[in-house]
């Protein structure tokens, strides 16, 4: 750990942001075409965020800021933690414990942030935020200790790695189908889209934690949902596609990934919270399970 | 110093401080806090005495470096809780007495920790559990004191009937001798291991014994839940590790069937440890009361601390004694910090409460401390913790105590949430416009507790260094620890290095903070309201029921509670029945009975 | 009543500073609106987002909140009690923030000229950066009148927020004058 090691995260932190912020531009030029629409300037979203950051700001006591602080810092922090195909800023940090749990320093300094301003509408959203949280990430998480167990390995480099040269049969999503299609479901929930994004809903709860943020709070946010984003994507890139030999493969594949999620994304209606709850823990978890046993006890597809 | 002395010097400041306090009830108070620093400073400074045995009234001691660790920890809850006594001394209706079962259980935990043969160990138990009964009904309610004594002693008497069951097998009482025969008779050790663990199971309040914790937690004093939930329940975790640490767990079931390389009995109390995990997070989801809250979150994390102690592994055992470390202090620095607020508003509902952080922002701080540590999120010690015992289960592919271990800990950023959103933030009540903050020497213990959570997140070698070499006096691979890099099979976690980068990512985030527009500031009421205008900040304050459609998924859930109740009911139908057919005074039922002799006389033609 | 033209050209846009032209920039090219929908102007706002029109084209979008929002968009009537909640609602957006009367309503009442509830000229109480006249304006017009508030934004001139702030006494007196005194009576105060 030294100078140059930050400063490689700082680079990585910068290409994040372009390349992500790009990804969601383009992919809102996709969700319109898929609409029938032209859609915007592929760079709508870099305007977004800068007019955002540009405009004046209320605040609502030094919680509503300190949270807002904590959250972009800990996503970054945790952005710095993923491997982008070989590269790493930090060695030894890719631990998929680490990185799932130093998300939710980013999303508790959100959720604290948007509980401060005193809006019951950001509580609510907060609630509603927290038990989706908890419907999508126990499946994900069982699922993930049968692979630690199969592959003696929890980085997200370790994981990637063992998937390369095998060409694309190789990819744990084809060996483990149904971890494969498990941890998709998860990921739709990870990043918060339909029909798992009832805690923003606009148009019921005024956009849920974001009700109270304007100016420079909310520009930072957009851009913690970028990082967490990619955050959320890259890790199943890592886990289930392969990660990626060089970094151009790995961002093919990271954009063709979120695309598609995308794409599902733009069919669906929305699930209430207590549906998502319990659809989670009637599919997914039971689909988790069937895979890990699968894994423990017969090694089918692990070698 | 000898432990000798100590072990002394602690009973009698006991009788100390209740004399003190008969004369000036503060002077008292005060005291607690000064005898239980100095405890704390000679245990700590004592450690050279690992190993030594000494005897003190025909009971004997041995300091093992488990029971030192255990030790420490216990003084250290104690003489941080203390320092909130002297304000309760008004509330608590026999504050010498108080004072005086508050120090003298802490002499007995340190007793039972050093305890080298079985009847020590008992007598010591038997201390602890009957001083705090005696404390607890100072606080609100007495039924919690019988429901938690009466859990108790299902525990004690379990445990005294395996010590006994030992003794008339192998002769000896000497913890590290009595087991020994055991190791050859796998239904024997069987039967005494569920016997001798379940005082274990019922202090750390292990599904179905969880009962009492919410019970005791909520309506003990306000400065004895701290003790309660930090410290006493820690004493359970101890006898968890004597039954499969001293009691040769392992080599007696090396017979029996396996799942997933552990014995069937240690597994069914690992399922046992991570159904807690499961009904203490939901339960603490549904809870409105701080302190019920952070009892059931007790509930839960026992469940962690049981499961790690069972695998006595190399990963999972260190990850469990240092979660024992780090829930005792995170857990009483959150009830202490609910004890402040307590103490200003006289209040541990969150739904009477709201906006306390523009009044107490101190104890906001160490709350949320202590709750990132509970929910196990880097950089606090917690994360280190439950990340241990999260990598010994994967490395095992036991993954359905997985499933309850991150149910457990996703569920903990619910629970510990909701009193972050309903009682700190969100809107302040007109009522508590005017209430002061913390005061100083409140404010010392919880500052305390709360950088001992960081630091031990950031260094957490200072406590794995001491918890390896307490594996190595056991006779298990210690954890390996080089630096700041912990390493196990699975995986490596250098913690330094997180937290650097944590910081990293914070500065960078606080200087974009800073070079954008200034904010203006404007008040908790101006907020978006679809244009409504609200003057009532109380009615627009989210806190009741905050999970709202969570809870209703499993409002109709099956409780031990109601079947106890409803096993009392029957119990008491069938008293009054009993009672009104022998001992009523109706002719009826004198009638009745003659008749019925009667006719068995004539029936069968006995001869009076 | 003394009138305040809140069009009058300066020549402000000499002053811009070079950070102010670059935010003038992002700020044109996304436009986020917190529609007002009291009148019956609304209807038109679907097709206008929707696949035929496509307002997300030029970076507009409604926002459900109006921290969020840079345009409060009014469309249609105004009744004295809905007025207070627009003011409400305009102080609580951020600065720079523009306002767009929608319908004729807004500029004279429309066909509501002669009801005693309903507020005949916007500008009175807040500062309307731009009317788009129609009973009710088409989705043509309305896009129409969007491009138009752009090329403001984008030149400067869009400067109603200022005037606001600069002429507060003025609008507040007019806004007091015309909501009269306000009884407090909802469900928490009987």
């Amino acid at each position: 750990m030294n100078i140059m090691n930050f400063i490689y995260a700082f680079l990585l932190l910068v290409f994040v942001f372009l390349f992500q912020t790009s990804i969601t531009g383009i992919n809102r030029k996709v969700m319109a075409r898929l609409q029938r629409r032209r859609g915007p300037k592929w760079y709508q979203q870099f305007i977004d965020i800068f007019k955002a950051m540009s405009k004046s700001s209320t605040t609502h006591g030094w919680i509503f800021d300190f949270g807002v602080i904590m959250a972009l810092g800990g996503i970054m922090a945790t952005t710095i933690l993923i491997p982008i195909g070989p590269f790493k800023a930090f060695a030894d940090v890719d631990n998929i414990f680490i990185v799932s749990y130093l998300l939710a320093v980013g999303m508790l300094g959100m959720a604290m942030s948007a509980s401060g301003s005193g809006n019951p509408w950001a509580s609510i959203g907060v609630s509603r935020a927290l038990t989706n949280m908890l419907a999508y990430d126990v499946p994900f998480m069982v699922l993930i200790v049968s692979f630690i167990y199969a592959f003696k390995t929890s980085s997200l480099s370790g994981f990637a790695a063992l998937q390369q040269g095998a060409g694309i049969l190789g990819w744990n999503f084809f060996r483990f189908p149904l971890g494969g299609i498990v941890a998709l479901i998860c990921l739709q929930g990870m990043l918060g889209k339909k029909p798992f994004d009832s805690f923003i809903a606009p148009a019921e709860i005024a956009s849920g934690p974001m009700v109270e943020y304007g100016g420079r709070h909310l520009g930072m946010l957009f851009l913690l949902h970028e990082f967490s984003t990619f955050i959320e994507v890259s890790i199943i890139v890592h886990i289930f596609f392969g990660g990626g030999a060089t970094p151009l493969e790995f961002m093919v594949k990271y954009a063709l990934l979120y695309t598609f999620m995308n794409i599902i994304s733009g069919v669906f209606p929305r699930f209430k919270i207590d549906q998502a709850v319990k659809f989670y823990y009637k599919v997914p978890l039971a689909l988790a399970f069937i895979q890990g046993l699968i894994i423990i006890f017969t090694g089918l597809g692990v070698s | 110093m000898d432990f000798n002395a100590l072990i002394l010097f602690m009973v009698f400041s006991a009788v100390l401080s209740y004399l003190v306090s008969k004369s000036n009830i503060k002077l008292g108070a005060y005291s607690t806090i000064l005898f239980s620093l100095i405890s704390l400073i000679i245990l700590f400074l004592g450690r050279n005495n690992i190993g030594n045995e000494f005897s003190l009234l025909y009971m004997n001691f041995r300091v093992t470096a488990i029971g030192w660790y255990f030790s420490l920890i216990m003084i250290l809850i104690y003489s941080m809780t203390a320092f909130f006594n002297p304000y309760w001394m008004e509330k608590i209706l026999y504050p010498s007495s108080y004072n005086f079962l508050y120090l003298f259980s802490l002499a007995a935990t340190v007793g039972l920790f050093f305890a080298a043969d079985l009847i020590t160990l008992f007598i010591f138990w038997e201390v602890v559990v009957w001083s705090s009964t005696f404390i607890v009904p100072l606080g609100k309610s007495r039924k919690a004191a019988v429901v938690y004594f009466t859990i108790s002693s299902i525990g004690s008497m379990a445990t005294l009937f395996a010590i006994m069951f030992v003794y008339s097998k192998s002769g000896t009482f000497d913890i590290n001798e009595a087991f020994k025969f055991l190791a050859s008779e796998p239904l024997t050790a069987t039967f005494v291991f569920f016997t001798f663990i379940t005082a274990g199971l019922t202090k750390i309040g292990i599904f179905p014994f969880h009962i009492w914790l919410p019970l005791a937690h909520g309506n003990a004093p306000h400065t004895f839940s701290p003790v309660l939930s930090g410290g006493l329940v820690k004493m359970g975790a101890f006898i968890a590790y004597l039954s499969v640490g001293i009691l040769p767990a392992y080599k007696a079931f090396s017979t029996s069937m396996t799942i997933m390389g552990i014995p069937f009995q240690i597994y069914l109390l690992m399922v046992l440890g991570a159904i807690s995990i499961v009904v203490g997070t939901l339960m603490a989801i549904k809870q409105d009361d701080v302190k019920k809250l952070i009892a059931y979150s007790s509930v839960a994390n026992g469940g962690y601390i049981l499961i790690g102690i069972l695998m006595m592994d190399q990963v999972t055992f260190a990850g469990s004694l240092m979660h024992i470390f780090n829930h005792a202090i995170a857990s009483a620095a959150a009830f202490l910090t609910i004890a402040a607020i307590a103490h200003r508003t006289k209040t541990t509902k969150i739904s009477e409460l709201g906006g306390m952080i523009h009044k107490m922002p101190v104890s906001y701080v160490v709350y949320l401390i202590s709750i990132i540590s509970l929910a196990g999120i880097p950089p606090m010690g917690g994360f280190v913790s439950k990340w241990l015992i999260v990598q010994g289960l994967a490395s095992k592919g036991l993954i359905f105590i997985a499933f309850a271990a991150f149910f457990g800990s996703i569920g903990s950023f619910l629970y510990v949430f909701r009193p972050l959103a309903g009682l700190f933030l969100g809107q302040l009540a007109p009522k508590y416009e005017n209430i002061k903050p913390s005061t100083l020497v409140m404010k010392i213990p919880m500052v305390i507790l709360a950088s001992m959570s960081v630091f031990f997140g950031i260094f957490p070698k200072y406590l794995l260094e001491t918890i390896g070499e307490i594996q190595t006096s056991i006779g298990i691979d210690p954890i390996m620890i080089n630096g700041d890099t912990i390493t196990t099979i699975n995986g490596v976690l250098n913690t330094n290095k997180v937290a650097a980068i944590f910081g990293f990512g914070f500065v960078i985030s606080l200087m974009i903070f800073l070079v954008l527009p200034k904010s203006r500031k404007v008040g908790l009421m101006d907020t978006y309201t679809s244009a409504e205008f609200i003057y009532t900040p109380e009615l627009y304050h989210y806190a009741n029921s905050f999970y709202a459609p969570f809870e209703r998924l499993y409002k109709n859930h099956p409780s031990v509670e109601k079947f106890l109740g409803k096993f009392a009911v029957k119990t008491e139908e069938l008293g009054i029945l009993v009672n009104s057919l022998f001992f009523s005074h109706k002719p009826s039922v004198t009638v009745l009975w003659v008749m019925a002799i009667a006719t068995l006389i004539f029936l069968g033609g006995v001869d009076i | 009543m003394k009138i305040i033209s809140n069009n009058s050209k300066t020549d402000k846009e000499d002053m811009r500073k070079i950070w102010e032209k670059i935010g003038d920039y992002f700020r044109a090219n996304s436009i986020w609106m917190k529609w007002y929908c009291t009148g019956c102007g609304a209807i038109e706002l679907p097709p206008t987002m929707t696949s035929r029109f496509d307002m997300e084209r030029l970076g507009m979008g409604p926002m459900a909140t109006p921290r969020q929002a840079d345009v409060l968009l009014i469309t249609g009537y105004l009744s004295s009690k809905t007025l207070r909640r627009i003011i409400y609602s305009y102080e609580q957006m951020q600065d720079p923030k523009y306002v767009v009367g929608f319908g004729s309503c807004t500029i004279n009442g429309g066909i509501y000229y002669d009801s005693y509830a309903t507020m005949k000229q916007l500008d009175n109480y807040l500062p309307v950066d731009l009317y788009i006249a129609g009973c009710m304006p088409r989705p043509e017009a309305v896009m129409n009148g969007f491009d138009t508030l752009i090329s403001m934004i984008k030149k400067g001139e869009a400067n109603g927020w200022k005037h606001y702030k600069e002429n507060y006494d003025w609008y507040s007196r007019n806004q007091l004058h015309s909501l009269g005194e306000v009884y407090v009576k909802d469900e928490f105060h009987e």
